[in-house]
C-alpha cells in the first residue's frame, strides 16, 4: 500500500466514504430505478434513433430516454447538450441526498463531451447549411462543458478536473478522487463520469467491428462484441471521519485503487491480461486485502473477443473461479466515460442489497474464460467487498475496491 | 511537501528544445504564420504551425508511424524534458513516473477526416485506422509506449487553463511515495476546422499579429505544438503554489475569478507575471488583476511570438516563467497595445496566470 504525505509533510491514510450518489442510465433515473432494473435483469438496449445507422453492422445501443433527463426551457434547449442534462440530473440526485456536502474539487471522467454539437457544426459546414447556431455548438462542445454546466446549476464554485482516459475515465476519476482524500490533501471531492452517445463514436466502434449486430454477451463463448450505452453517475466522496462527525449517511467506502498502462497496442489489450492484472493487484494492495476477500467483481466485460479473454484470464489467475463476476454492460451497453462511475454505483447497490447484479444474454461459458458468471438473473449473496474494473483504448486500466460500510 | 521542475521540453512553431526556442524568443523573434485551407470552404485562416524540422529528433518508433500531429508534438516535448532531466539527475525509473497530459481539442485532424468520410459517403467508409487516433488519450498512450511506462497515465481535458490543472494533479499524485516524478505534457494541433470555429466564435483574428493588451480585443491566432515539464521533489525552480481556480459563467464572473486567483497567488516579492493574454477578452481581465494585486510585477505574454496553443498554452507559460527565473532574462513583449511594466529586476518569483476561452481559470507561482 502506498503511503501519502499531506501538505504539512505528515504521513497520512484517511478512510474515504461515499456519502451520496446520483445516477442516470438507460436502466433508469436514480438509485431506486437502477436497483430495480438490476434485480429484474432488464435489457435496456434498443434500436438507435438519434442518427442513421443503416450503414452500420450494429444498430442498437443503451439509450437514456428523454423522460429521465431534467427539462430545459426553450432558449436553453439548443445550447444545453444531452450530456449536460445527464450530469445535471445525476448531480441533482446526489446533492438531494446530502445537502451539507460541499466539495472542494470535481474530478469527472468522460470520453467525448458534447460531441454531437461538433457533428452538427461539421454537417452544417459540409452542406453549406445554416451556421447561425455554430457559436453555441462550438462553445458547448468541449468535454469540460457538461461538468461546468452542472456545477454552476447548483452554485458549486469549485475547480473541475476532467479526465479523458477513454473507457477507463470514470474509474480513473473515482480512483484519483479517492487518493486525493486518502492522502489528506482534500476532505470532500465530487467525482463520477458521463458520456452521451454520438454518431462519430458509434461509427468508430462499428468500423473497428468491436460492436455487435447481435446481443451483447460478455464472457460468453459466442460473444460477438459490444453495444454502446450512455449515462452519468456522480459520487460524493468524503473523509470518513469528517462524514461521521457531521452525521452523514455513509453508503459505502472506497478502499483501494489501481491504475496501469498496457503498451501492447492502442486499441487491443495484451492477450496475457498483464494490464488488467496489474491494475487489480494494485487495487487489492491499496485496499490492503487478499484476492480471496473480494465477494463480487463488476467486470469491464465489453463482450469483445479480446477484452473478455484478457480480463477473464487476469481475473482467473488472480482470484480463481470462485468469485462471482458479471458485466452489467450486457443490460445497458458500454457508456464509455460514464461506465466506471455507473458500475461503481451498481457495486454500492450490490453491497447494500446483498444482491449480485446479473450478466444477461449469457448462453454458454467460454472454456478460455473460466469464470463464475452471474448468468442471466440477479443472485442473493453475502457481499462485503466488490471490485470494479474499467479498461480503455490507449491501454489504460483501472480498478477500484468498494466495501460495505461498517461502524 | 514542495514540488519542483526537474526538466523541460518544447516543440513550438519557433523550433524545438528549450534552449533553441528561448534564444529565439530573447532575440525578439516570432513564428511565421501559415494559411490553412480545407475542402469544405474557400476561406483560409492563419495559424502558427510546427515546422517538420522541429520534430527531426523523434525516434523511429512504430507507435509514431501513423500517429497524429499532436502525438508527435507531445512525444518530442516529453522526450526532451526527460532527456534534460537525465542530464542532471541521471537514470529515471519510468515505472515511478506518472504521465499527465493536458489537452483541449485533441487529435482534431484525424477526427475531422474520420467524420468527413461518414458525412460525405456514409458510415461504411469510416476508417478503422483513424478512429483510435481520435481518442483524447492517444498521445499519452503513444508516449507511454515509447518510454516504456506501465504506470499511471492521465489525460486531462479543458481549455487554456488545463495545463495548470495538470500541474495541480501532479502535486496531488506526488503525495504518494509510489511516484518519483510526474511528466506533465500540454499538447495541441492546429487545423482549419478549429480556426474556423474560433473565428465564428469571434475569438480569432483574420491576420497576424496577436496584439496583447490592446484597448479593443482583436482576437488571437491559433497555434500548435507541445510543452513538457518533469515535476519532482527537487529541482532548480520550485512550484510554490498552484491554484486550481474555478469556472466562470460570463465576463463579469471571469473578471472576479481571475482577480481572485491572482490575489491569492500574489506575494510582495513577486517580480514577474506571465499572462495568458492573447488578444481576446482575457487581456483586460488579466491587466486589471495585475494592476490591482501585483502592481510592481513585469508583465509578459509569449502568445504574440508563438500563438494561442490552447491545451499546450499554460505549459508554455510555465516554461517561459521557469526559463526567465533560471536565466534572469525576459524576451521582449511583442505588439503590445498598452504600456506595461517592463523593468525586470532580479527575478526570484513569478506568477503564471491562465484564463481559458472556455470558462476555466487557474494560476500558479514559481520561485528560484
Amino acid at each position: 500500500m502506498s503511503t501519502f504525505t499531506d501538505q504539512n509533510g505528515k504521513t497520512t491514510s484517511s478512510r474515504v466514504a461515499v456519502v451520496a450518489a446520483g445516477l442516470i442510465s438507460p436502466l433508469g433515473s436514480g438509485l431506486n430505478d437502477n436497483r430495480e432494473a438490476l434485480a429484474e435483469a432488464k435489457d435496456c438496449v434498443t434500436e438507435v434513433e438519434r442518427f442513421r445507422v443503416d450503414h452500420c453492422r450494429c444498430k442498437t445501443a443503451g439509450q437514456v430516454p428523454e423522460k429521465y433527463l431534467p427539462a430545459v426551457n426553450g432558449r436553453s434547449r439548443d445550447r444545453i447538450h444531452r450530456a449536460s442534462r445527464m450530469m445535471i440530473g445525476a448531480l441533482d440526485q446526489a446533492l438531494a441526498q446530502d445537502r451539507q456536502f460541499k466539495p472542494e474539487v470535481a474530478v469527472i471522467g468522460t470520453t467525448s463531451g458534447g460531441m454531437s454539437f461538433g457533428e452538427d457544426y461539421y454537417r452544417a459546414l459540409h452542406r453549406h447549411g445554416d451556421l447561425r447556431p455554430s457559436p453555441a455548438w462550438i462553445a458547448n462542445y468541449p468535454p469540460q462543458k457538461p461538468v461546468i454546466e452542472a456545477l454552476q446549476k447548483f452554485q458549486l464554485d469549485i475547480a473541475s478536473q476532467v479526465i479523458a482516459n477513454a473507457c477507463a475515465s470514470g474509474t480513473n476519476a473515482i480512483g484519483h478522487a479517492f487518493e486525493c482524500i486518502r492522502s489528506g490533501r482534500y476532505e470532500r471531492v465530487l467525482t463520477g463520469g458521463y458520456d452521451a452517445i454520438s454518431e462519430l463514436v458509434f461509427v468508430g466502434f462499428d468500423s473497428l467491428q468491436a460492436s455487435t449486430p447481435e446481443k451483447c454477451r460478455p464472457f460468453d463463448r459466442q460473444r460477438t462484441g459490444m453495444v454502446l450505452g450512455e449515462g452519468a453517475a456522480i459520487l460524493a466522496l468524503e473523509n470518513l471521519e469528517r462524514a461521521r462527525a457531521r452525521g452523514a449517511n455513509v453508503l459505502a467506502e472506497i478502499t483501494g485503487y489501481g491504475i496501469s498502462t498496457d503498451n501492447h497496442h492502442l486499441t487491443q489489450p495484451n492477450p496475457s491480461g498483464v494490464g488488467p492484472r496489474a491494475a487489480m493487484s494494485q487495487a487489492l494492495r491499496s485496499a490492503n486485502i487478499e484476492p480471496a476477500a473480494v465477494d463480487y467483481i463488476n467486470a469491464h466485460g465489453t463482450a469483445t473477443i479480446f477484452n473478455d479473454a484478457a480480463e477473464g484470464k487476469a481475473i482467473a489467475e488472480l482470484f480463481g473461479r470462485k468469485v462471482p463476476v458479471s458485466s452489467t454492460k450486457s443490460m445497458m451497453g458500454h457508456s464509455l466515460g460514464a461506465a466506471g462511475a455507473i458500475e461503481a454505483v451498481f457495486c454500492i447497490l450490490a453491497l447494500q442489497q446483498q444482491l449480485l447484479p446479473p450478466n444477461i444474454h449469457h448462453r454458454s461459458s467460454d472454456e478460455d474464460v473460466d469464470l463464475n458468471i452471474v448468468a442471466n438473473a440477479a443472485r442473493s449473496a453475502k457481499i462485503d467487498i466488490a471490485l470494479s474494473n474499467s479498461f480503455g483504448f490507449g491501454g489504460t486500466n483501472a480498478s477500484i475496491v468498494i466495501e460495505r460500510y461498517r461502524e | 511537501m514542495s514540488v519542483c521542475i526537474a526538466g523541460l521540453g518544447w516543440a513550438t512553431p519557433l523550433g524545438s528544445g528549450v534552449p533553441e526556442v528561448w534564444t529565439r524568443l530573447l532575440a525578439g523573434e516570432e513564428a511565421a504564420v501559415a494559411q490553412i485551407s480545407d475542402i469544405v470552404s474557400d476561406v483560409s485562416y492563419p495559424a502558427f504551425r510546427v515546422p517538420e524540422s522541429a520534430l527531426s529528433n523523434l525516434p523511429r518508433h512504430p507507435r509514431l508511424r501513423r500517429a497524429s500531429a499532436i502525438s508527435r508534438f507531445a512525444a518530442a516535448a516529453g522526450l526532451a524534458a526527460l532527456e534534460q532531466a537525465r542530464s542532471t539527475i541521471g537514470k529515471i525509473d519510468m515505472q515511478r513516473v506518472a504521465l499527465i497530459f493536458a489537452i483541449s481539442n485533441g487529435g482534431v485532424i484525424y477526427t475531422k477526416r474520420f467524420y468527413h468520410d461518414i458525412v460525405a459517403t456514409g458510415a461504411q467508409s469510416a476508417s478503422p485506422l483513424l478512429f483510435p487516433e481520435t481518442v483524447f488519450n492517444a498521445p499519452a498512450s503513444h508516449l507511454a509506449a515509447i518510454v516504456g511506462s506501465e504506470g499511471a497515465s492521465y489525460t486531462l481535458v479543458g481549455d487554456g487553463a488545463v495545463g495548470i490543472l495538470a500541474v495541480k494533479m501532479a502535486e496531488d499524485l506526488l503525495a504518494s511515495d509510489a511516484l518519483d516524478y510526474c511528466l506533465v505534457v500540454g499538447a495541441e494541433e492546429a487545423d482549419w476546422l478549429l480556426c474556423d470555429a474560433y473565428h465564428r466564435w469571434r475569438m480569432a483574428r483574420p491576420t497576424p499579429p496577436i496584439e496583447p493588451f490592446h484597448s479593443s480585443a482583436k482576437g488571437m491566432i491559433l497555434s500548435e505544438g507541445a510543452g513538457a515539464i518533469l515535476i519532482g521533489r527537487s529541482g532548480q525552480v520550485k512550484i510554490e503554489q498552484t491554484h486550481a481556480g474555478g469556472n466562470y459563467a460570463g465576463r463579469r464572473q471571469a473578471r472576479e475569478l481571475v482577480g481572485r486567483v491572482v490575489k491569492e497567488l500574489a506575494t510582495p516579492d513577486l517580480q514577474l507575471a506571465v499572462a495568458s493574454a492573447n488578444g481576446t477578452f482575457v487581456d483586460s481581465l488579466e491587466a486589471s488583476a495585475f494592476s490591482q494585486f501585483v502592481p510592481d510585477a513585469t508583465i509578459y505574454t509569449v502568445k504574440p511570438a508563438l500563438g494561442e496553443s490552447v491545451g499546450a498554452s499554460a505549459v508554455w507559460q510555465i516554461i517561459v516563467a521557469a526559463e526567465a527565473l533560471r536565466t534572469q532574462q525576459l524576451p521582449p513583449l511583442l505588439h503590445v497595445g498598452a504600456e506595461v511594466k517592463r523593468d525586470a529586476a532580479k527575478l526570484q518569483s513569478a506568477l503564471v496566470s491562465s484564463c481559458g476561452l472556455n470558462q476555466q481559470v487557474a494560476g500558479m507561482r514559481l520561485s528560484i
